[in-house]
């Protein structure tokens, strides 16, 4: 009897066990459908740290706000977004294999790029190898992107639109801009912004009269600033990341450098830049690829105007302005959003070919990739630090002061 | 660009490397010890003075020597505690623990500072002489740098804990039969250090912006300043520091800044080849 009891019951036991794993393994493509699952590798320690917390920040904001009503739709059914991250620890080799296992573990349908050039390349690798999409919004380089790879987007804009603008627009000001400065960081970005404003400035006639890089690491750049000096240049550009853009600037004025424009790239888009700097940052010029300045309205995604954008960050962040990071990355997601619900589908070849036909006004701006999956659906903005506000020169459709020359 | 300017700005970034090295030095030389929490330690002093200066608005000059005692106490702790424990063990085992130890803390100061660049702000302006442009704050940089770098060779000159130090660094078991307590002379050593690695950061955060991520670089510098000038003493790091601040300053503009560092580092590898004690390291410390 007890023999036959206890059989009995393990029998029973075993029956609801296999129920159950019945059930799950019915129920797990269910609830799989149901959400969509975005992978993001995170620099959230080590030395892009605050890059990082930006892009983390806006893309909780972007799915708590798409969640809270009631997700988005697929084909019909409304899925919920699940953000899964990762922090790579500023380590590029590190994103490259947490990238693999979002594919491969959590089984992600699409991926987002982690902050930089260098960054995104080795993800972008990565994600063409599988096959699914992967949305950079913080890689601009456009050596990351003619790879030939099918599978990478990227909502920021071609270097080079950032310096010919500026240099038509500069010479405009100023007809007797002669000659010219560069100065940047030997990294992925910021060297293809020197090369670029380089080439720009030389077809506008403006004699480059110094060229030269920085190594990643200096910390003095008394060297290169006093050749700077000596030869007088009517503009200094200078590239590379904040900490070395604070430290160019003063040590600009410590050595009597008295260009009559300064530019820095990207200095003003950061807050971090003019609030180190001080009186210092006044006059610096940039060009950037947002800025919460403009006014874009009626448009689609998460946020229906630029406005109400920056009003949701206000709160989000205690305060804090957005600055380009912030803009581009959480239009990432409103692309991602809109490609998926064109797509019908989560399927990582539908929603590729969907991503390759976007055309979406955001808060940030337009959206619309071209042939390398660069966003080249518009002119990017042309920033200057006045009176401690950042003011924009161009596009003249949203521009908000005339340039200010240094004195 | 004229020769003199070089020479002013290579001498005063020599000074604030010398700074940086001289604890290094210390540890390196006496304990043998590769300290990795060195790089950590100035970022911490840096951003110290830069959060005492920022909340309080006293200068700091006078924010340095507390920062300078509180890195010392944290020094003091970390050896006693944990560094004492396999100080004579294989060079490896001292480098993995700092190295373990310089990872909490670097993520720690990144948690809690952000890696955003903190910068005190002393605009003095700058003096024009003799063909020379330079910053007061380097200026006043340079000078803290030579002060602190000249109290450390009299207390090892002529400090009762000064000769303990040297009496351990020639002869450990020796020392320790003489009655000189070997393990609090290791402490004290590491604290001196981390003291002198907390008033570079202090004095660094007057003239450079700070972040997290130049823990690294300062690491990277501090070695190679020690290769340059050589172990076992105050001078090695003070011509070391002097010797490589002056050859980036000419190799910035000579060769291009994008090769400066390239060019330290080749000087440093050529005087391991011809000169492993360095320029005036003392035998037996390399």
């Amino acid at each position: 009897m007890t023999t036959q009891g206890t059989s009995h019951i393990k029998a029973k036991t075993l029956a609801a066990a296999l129920g159950a794993v019945a059930a799950a393994s019915l129920a797990a493509p269910a609830m799989a459908q149901d959400v969509l699952k975005i992978g993001a590798p995170l620099a959230l320690t080590g030395g892009l740290a605050d890059e990082g917390h930006k892009q983390e920040l806006v893309w909780k904001m972007w799915s708590d706000k798409v969640n809270a009503a009631g997700g988005i739709d697929v084909g019909g059914t409304k899925m919920l977004v699940e953000i899964v991250e990762y922090d790579y620890q500023t380590d590029g080799k590190r994103a490259g294999q947490l990238a693999e296992k979002l594919i491969n573990d959590d089984e992600v349908n699409v991926l987002m790029a982690p902050f930089g050039s260098g960054h995104t390349k080795i993800v972008a690798a990565v994600a063409e190898r599988y096959q699914i999409p992967l949305v950079a919004c913080v890689s601009s380089s456009t050596e990351v992107f003619n790879q030939g790879f099918k599978y990478l987007f990227g909502t920021l804009a071609p270097n080079s639109g950032m310096t010919e603008a500026m240099v038509a627009e500069f010479k405009e000001t100023m007809p007797e801009l002669g000659t010219i400065a560069v100065y940047g960081r030997d990294d992925v970005f910021p060297k293809s912004m020197a090369t670029a404003i380089s080439a720009a400035a030389s077809g506008a006639g403006i004699e480059v009269v110094y060229e030269e890089l920085y190594p990643v690491g200096a910390i003095d750049h008394s060297a290169a600033l006093s050749t700077i000096k000596s030869m007088s240049p009517d503009w200094v550009y200078m590239t590379g990341y904040t900490q070395d853009l604070i430290l160019g600037r003063k040590q600009m004025e410590d050595l009597g450098i008295e260009a009559p424009i300064i530019t820095m790239v990207t200095g003003p888009a950061y807050k971090e830049f003019t609030e180190g700097l001080g009186e210092l940052a006044n006059g610096v010029s940039s060009s950037t690829w947002w800025h919460h300045a403009t006014g874009y309205t009626d448009v689609s995604g998460a946020w229906d105007s630029t406005d109400a954008f920056y009003q949701a960050f206000l709160e989000a962040s205690g305060g804090e302005d957005p600055d380009y990071v912030h803009g581009s990355c959480a239009a990432a997601l409103d692309v991602v959003a809109d490609a998926v619900t064109r797509a019908g589908s989560v399927e990582p070849t539908a929603v590729r070919d969907a991503l390759a036909a976007t055309d979406l006004e955001t808060f940030y701006g337009p959206i619309k990739f071209g042939e390398n999956g660069m966003n080249e659906g518009r002119e990017m903005p042309i920033i200057q630090v006045q009176s401690g506000e950042i003011k924009i020169l161009y596009p003249e459709s949203i521009a908000d002061a005339e340039m200010m020359v240094i004195e | 660009m004229g020769f003199a300017q070089i020479l002013a700005n290579g001498v005063v970034l020599g000074t604030l490397y010398a700074c940086i090295a001289i604890g290094f030095s210390l540890v390196w030389g006496v304990l043998n010890v590769i300290n990795m929490l060195h790089g950590s330690f100035i970022v911490l002093g840096g951003y110290l003075t830069y959060f005492a200066w920022a909340s309080t608005g006293i200068s700091p000059v006078i924010i340095l020597p507390v920062v300078a005692v509180a890195l010392f106490v944290l020094g003091y702790a970390l050896q006693y505690l944990f560094i004492n424990k396999v100080v004579t063990a294989p060079v490896l085992t001292t480098l993995t623990l700092t190295f373990g130890l310089d990872m909490i803390l670097y993520n720690l100061m990144t948690v809690f500072f952000t890696a955003t660049p903190r910068r005190v702000s002393l605009d003095y302006g700058r003096i024009d002489a003799l063909g020379v442009s330079m910053p007061v704050d380097r200026l006043i940089g340079m000078g803290l740098a030579l002060v602190l770098t000249g109290l450390l060779f009299l207390v090892l000159k002529t400090s009762r804990i000064g000769r303990a130090i040297v009496a351990v660094r020639m002869d450990r078991e020796a020392a320790a039969l003489m009655g000189i307590r070997v393990n609090h002379i290791y402490a004290t050593t590491f604290a001196i250090a981390a003291l002198m690695a907390g008033a570079a950061g202090a004095v660094f955060a007057m003239v450079f912006p700070v972040t997290t991520n130049l823990s690294g670089v300062f690491l990277g510098k501090a070695f190679v300043i020690c290769v340059i000038g050589g172990l076992g003493g105050v001078s090695g790091a003070l011509v070391g520091g002097l010797a490589l601040g002056i050859i980036e300053s000419f190799a910035g503009v000579i060769v291009g800044p994008q090769n400066a560092i390239t060019i330290g580092f080749l000087i440093m590898l050529f005087l391991l080849i011809v000169r492993p004690t360095g320029l005036v390291g003392v035998k037996g410390y390399e």
